[in-house]
């Protein structure tokens, strides 16, 4: 009996340790998140403090600025800004009806068998990693933008421009914006297709106008989880970007240059102002995702009210 | 315009949109198999991609009796080799050695290099030739260049014709391989979910099997879900100023492939979590309270009843973070620096599979065909992942029904 008690007692303590271990990982996965803004905060704006051991840099300068030369050191982050914003909304532009209507196609309209391969189709863009596209971009994308920009007349930088960002991120949040719209239109109640279709509208009628109206809160999210991979997107966009030293660009065959391909082009030091401001500019790109998806998620609850 | 032409349009579009993904896929396939395949083949993955020198003397100058070669490039019938003109990964025009006798002489020469003079060596399948010293049918010595010999057919021609002998061969190895990218991958793929399943797997077990409604449940929540949106290129950062100075307590002195595989730890966190609390939401609720009223105790119960009923969402996580290691490369530019290293140690510095085609492409001269037959090897690895994704949940989903 008394054996039986100590094994008793054990087993509640290690019920507790475990307990107690389970909430600590779960608060650690979750404080990341904190560690992440906070430390590249810290290291991105020490920059701009006073007693900065590499010169203090103009905050103002840097942010309104439209030059970025680190051969310079000249440093200014206000046309990257811009350049980032309109290749990521052209972007969406661009991919939004193509993934809307796929996702409706998947949800609504193909056969079942069109259906499954279609969704693979999907799912197997969405695993391409980005490098991949990058390379993909390098030799395919570039070389069709050079060949329309000849035919407008214009002389490319072998191809790498605005437009090449452009067409490449469209493809990339291609996944995730039908994705996204799948889950929305396959979660409107079959209810309201129902009415509708009793009242004597047709399929195609019912699936454009009722099931897509019903679904476009989901589809909106989608939109704004896309637009924050553009934002996002390294490697593959500093692969067709060009890096301008100035800007901002609007010519669709112009380079241009987005704050990840300025973190990521001509790395060589890991010490120096031109390392640090590398921070600064990933601090910008965390600020960008985080307004635009609050002004994204608030006119997101306007529209969705409006049902 | 009548409502059947109508519906027949926009029901047309959606065909169109389809159409235009699918052609994407496949036209990437396509210009990755067009580029790239040539490429793969056993020397590209067993091989190193920075090139190795050798200054080798030649020991024995009788000609030997050769076997009839028959194969491709110029042969040299004097001495046993044959030799073709290529470019290599690096980007340079060179002569290869495609095939050589075993008893050629230039098969078995004393190494000539400072350190390692005496050392046995000889030319090979994976060797270029540089520069070469060789004895003309007087007997002088005389140097021949890489400009000299210009191109296999004329090198041969050399040897044959105008040589009583060689001397002494400058050569190197062919590099281009892509081994050292791989070994960093595994290393990666290891010491990431090593750190990542532990930590994942117990804040899923947390946020499924005890944590009630309240604030700090529901922030921790959205923490772990606002890890998700955060670009990779950022964790690149987090991942050079808060683990680094770990990997220093560890004795790394610069980025490490130890510090990238910390930082995809993180990565990965959210992705683990998420498919373990999946597979965590369809374990009956009747098996939990068998156990519980058997007198088990919690714990007891989620480890050997809960866990071994959701390992399929922990082998989804597993795998799904394979594939995300595989190709992630902007948060690794920051953390196991962009060097293609062959000889790759925890502590050091080198390139996964997926940053070694960054390097390539963000090099003075991209090298397309390299990075092709790379990017064509990932897309195969992240494909058949996906696939053994779905077996893994198709299995599964019939187990429980």
């Amino acid at each position: 009996m008394q054996i039986d008690n100590r094994c008793v007692k054990r087993n509640k303590l290690l019920d507790r340790i475990f307990s107690w271990l389970f909430l600590a990982m779960a608060v650690l996965s979750a404080s990341f998140i904190v560690v992440i803004i906070l430390f590249v905060f810290i290291k991105g704006i020490s920059p701009f403090l006073p007693g900065y051991e590499y010169g203090q840099v103009d905050l103002l300068a840097f942010l309104t600025g439209t030059v970025y030369r680190q051969d310079q050191g000249v440093y200014g982050v206000g046309f990257i800004v811009i350049n980032t914003l309109i290749a990521s909304f052209l972007a969406l532009l661009l991919s939004f009806p193509i993934s809307v209507l796929t996702a409706l196609f998947i949800a609504k309209i193909a056969p079942k068998h069109l259906a499954t391969g279609m969704q693979s189709v999907v799912e197997l863009l969405a695993s391409v990693p980005s490098v991949v596209y990058g390379v993909f971009a390098a030799g395919v994308i570039t070389k069709i933008v050079d060949a329309l920009a000849t035919s407008f007349g214009y002389v490319t930088y072998g191809g790498s421009s605005l437009l090449a960002v452009i067409l490449l991120l469209a493809i990339m949040i291609f996944p995730t914006l039908t994705s996204m719209s799948i889950t929305a239109i396959r979660a409107v109640s079959p209810d309201i297709e129902q009415a509708s279709l009793a009242l004597g509208a047709t399929k195609t009628q019912t699936n454009f106008k009722v099931v897509l109206t019903a679904a476009k809160s989901g589809i909106f999210a989608g939109a704004i989880l896309g637009l924050g991979r553009a934002y996002g997107e390294a490697t593959a966009v500093a692969m067709v970007a060009g890096n301008k030293l100035f800007g901002p660009t609007f010519n669709p065959f112009d380079i241009t240059r987005t704050l990840t391909s300025t973190m990521l082009v001509g790395l060589k030091e890991t010490t120096g102002l031109d390392y640090d401001i590398r921070f600064s500019v990933g601090l910008v790109l965390i600020v960008v995702i985080f307004v635009s998806n609050a002004i994204l998620n608030a006119v997101k609850k306007r529209i969705g009210n409006q049902v | 315009m009548n409502r059947k032409t109508k519906d027949m349009i926009l029901d047309g579009l959606t065909y169109i949109s389809s159409g235009i993904s699918v052609f994407v896929l496949i036209a990437i396939v396509l210009y990755l198999i067009i580029q790239g395949a040539s490429s793969i083949n056993w020397h590209l993955l067993s091989s190193n991609y920075n090139v190795t020198a050798y200054n080798a003397a030649v020991v024995e100058t009788n000609p030997g009796n050769y076997a009839p070669y028959n194969g491709e490039g110029v042969y040299s019938e004097q001495y046993g080799v044959a030799f073709k003109d290529i470019t290599t990964a690096h980007n340079d025009d060179e002569i290869q050695v495609v095939y050589i006798d075993s008893s050629s002489p230039l098969a078995n020469m004393e190494s000539l290099i400072a350190g390692e003079e005496g050392k046995m060596v000889g030319l090979n399948e994976d060797s270029v030739v540089q520069s070469l010293y060789y004895f003309d049918q007087s007997g002088e010595r005389v140097f021949l260049s890489r400009t000299q010999m210009s191109d296999a057919a004329t090198l041969v021609d050399i040897l044959d014709n105008q040589s009583s002998g060689v001397y002494s061969i400058n050569y190197q190895t062919l590099g281009g391989g892509i081994r050292g990218s791989i070994i960093v991958t595994l290393y990666l793929i290891v010491i990431s979910l090593l750190i990542s399943l532990p930590i994942g797997i117990a804040s899923a077990i947390y946020l499924h099997e005890y944590a009630t409604k309240s604030k700090i449940n529901s922030l921790i929540r959205s923490g772990i879900d606002t890890l998700t949106g955060v670009p990779s290129i950022v964790y690149g950062l987090m991942g050079v100023t808060v683990l680094f100075p770990v990997t220093q307590l560890m004795g790394a002195t610069s980025t490490s492939i130890l510090l990238g595989g910390l930082t995809l730890a993180i990565i990965l966190l959210p992705t683990i979590i998420r498919s373990t609390e999946e597979a965590l939401m369809v374990v009956p609720q009747s098996l939990r309270d068998g156990s519980l009223s058997l007198g088990a105790t919690k714990s007891q119960t989620i480890f050997k009843v809960v866990l071994p009923c959701a390992v399929n969402g922990i082998l989804t996580g597993i795998l799904l973070g394979i594939g995300r290691v595989i190709g992630e490369s902007a948060a690794l530019v920051y953390t196991t620096s962009t060097v293609i290293n062959d000889y790759p140690t925890l502590l050091g510095q080198g390139t996964s599979l997926s940053l070694m085609i960054w390097s390539i492409m963000s090099g003075e001269q991209p090298n397309y065909e390299l990075a092709s037959a790379i990017s064509l090897i990932i897309l195969i690895l992240v494909f058949i992942i996906n696939i053994l994704v779905k077996v893994v949940a198709k299995r599964f989903s019939r187990r429980l029904v």
